[in-house]
């Protein structure tokens, strides 16, 4: 039984299928692993001079108790496996959200979960990349922010921010392959990405050579869009 | 004259270090006040207090009118009316000089762009760069930097100006362009302002007062002339023993 090559042509459309499902798991899970990390890697920063001003009074508490709820965020997802992660919101929190009184129906959709996982997953590692980027900006800058009067929200889009993103790149670029690949832990859960229709067709024909080579080339293929989209931004923004 | 800064009794701590004790120091609409002192005597808290980029532990700070700490949610209007420079001249990267100048009138002041921009032209000429309004900080000259920062720290339009050591980073060829824009702007436009220094020469040519701290207090002050000339403390003389004169 030599290589064939109409074996690959053969199980194509169907690696294609589940790729497309893998694209869109990973699309959908880093932007909103954006979203999440954002507000994490500030949060774990809130009220420290990195953001300006120190706060006093109510707004202090506050922002000693976003630190501490991101932290913990972050430590927890940072501390367990995202194939725990995914198991737990598929098969655990269900039944939990059954437990509730006046609740007898509840499914989570296996897709639904596995965008949530990565979305969850990759912005607690966000959340480290944009609180180290946003820590690594001169604290002169923002002292000259500060002086000339401008609040705290414009401090961050204007002088901030625009300096910690371009630093954020590379690793961002890192994070999000990385979570890319994550997506194939899925086939536990049951989604149809491209690992486990890999795994499907190859339970039925016997060719794991042609199969999963044909698998790794178009993980490969996907994450080098990925990381030449990251390089175009990188080469369009200067780093400081 | 009226006073525009004013500070009673400020202290200032660290944790349990206390580096500005009982300080009462204030400054007067038009003056020039040159603050000298050896490193570690509190003189760069000091003015960095005046805009509250260090909050005073105790005591009372008039800026403007405002009141610190009573009116300490009023910090962003103290900043407007006191500009400051910074040893390390602090330009932000990611902007061109004119953006950089213009970046406090847009944000700060909410002024339209193309006014914003005309003032930053017009003091980017004042410090003789406006042929390098659309470089970034990083390909100007330390010199050039730190002028781009005083016409940055002029544009919002303050007060009161501060200057933590403008010149102690720059090498020595360039200390001169940016001491020659310190004095226009204290000669030609009558200029609050508040200087940390060691250029003994700029002190004597326009400082209208020179103060001399030490350990966190207030030693000596004079008219420049006369303090450098006939010191009254020991500390002074010997420090003074020590600075270049230029």
């Amino acid at each position: 039984m030599g290589f064939e090559f109409s074996v690959i042509l053969e199980s194509l459309p169907a690696l294609l299928t589940g790729a497309k499902l893998t694209w869109l798991i990973t699309l959908l899970g880093i932007s909103g692993g954006m979203c999440i990390g954002v507000l994490a890697g500030l949060g774990r920063i809130a009220g420290s001079v990195y953001l300006g001003d120190e706060p006093h009074g109510f707004a202090r508490q506050l922002s000693t108790a976003t630190r501490y709820l991101s932290a913990g965020f972050v430590e927890s997802i940072r501390g367990t496996p995202i194939i725990v992660q995914a198991m737990f919101l598929y098969f655990a929190f269900p039944m939990m959200v059954r437990m509730l009184p006046n609740v007898d129906q509840f499914r989570m959709e296996a897709l639904t979960a596995a965008i949530i996982t990565i979305m969850v997953n990759a912005g607690a590692y966000i959340a480290e990349i944009v609180r180290g980027a946003v820590v690594s900006v001169h604290k002169g800058l923002v002292e000259a922010g500060l002086s000339l009067g401008i609040s705290r929200y414009q401090l961050i889009r204007y002088v901030i921010g625009p300096i910690a993103i371009r630093r954020m790149i590379p690793p961002l670029g890192n994070q999000f392959i990385i979570s890319l690949k994550d997506t194939s832990l899925f086939i536990v859960i049951g989604v149809g990405e491209l690992t486990r229709q890999g795994q499907e067709i190859m339970a039925s024909n016997f060719r794991a050579l042609e199969i999963w080579l044909t698998v790794a080339v178009i993980y490969l293929l996907m994450t080098t869009v990925l990381a030449s989209t990251l390089r175009h931004f990188e080469r369009k923004m200067k780093i400081f | 004259m009226t006073n525009i800064v004013e500070m009673k009794n400020v202290c200032k701590s660290y944790g349990d270090t206390e580096v500005l004790h009982n300080i009462d120091f204030s400054v007067a609409e038009g003056e020039v006040v040159v603050i000298i002192g050896p490193s570690g005597s509190g003189k760069s808290t000091l003015i960095r207090c005046i805009n509250c980029l260090e909050m005073i532990t105790s005591g009372e700070l008039i800026v403007d009118g405002i009141m610190i700490p009573a009116e300490r949610k009023r910090v962003r209007q103290v900043r407007l009316e006191v500009g400051m420079v910074f040893q390390q001249f602090n330009l932000f990267p990611h902007l061109s000089a004119l953006d950089n100048v213009a970046f406090g009138p847009i944000r700060a002041r909410n002024i339209k762009k193309p006014e914003a921009y005309r003032i930053a032209e017009e003091l980017l000429g004042k410090v003789g760069l406006e042929e390098f309004k659309e470089k970034l900080p990083g390909e100007l000259s330390g010199g050039q930097q730190q002028r781009v920062a005083i016409a940055r720290a002029l544009a919002v339009n303050p007060k009161v100006m501060l200057f933590d050591e403008p010149t102690s980073a720059l090498d020595p060829e360039m200390i001169g362009e940016v001491l020659d824009v310190m004095k226009s702007i204290a000669k030609d436009s009558g200029m609050t302002m508040v200087v940390v220094t060691h250029e003994m020469g700029f002190a004597s040519q326009v400082g209208d007062r020179l103060i001399f701290m030490d350990d966190g207090r207030i030693v000596e002050e004079g008219k420049p002339s006369e303090v450098m000339k006939n010191p009254e403390s020991e500390r002074l003389t010997d420090f003074l023993g020590h600075v270049k004169h230029h």
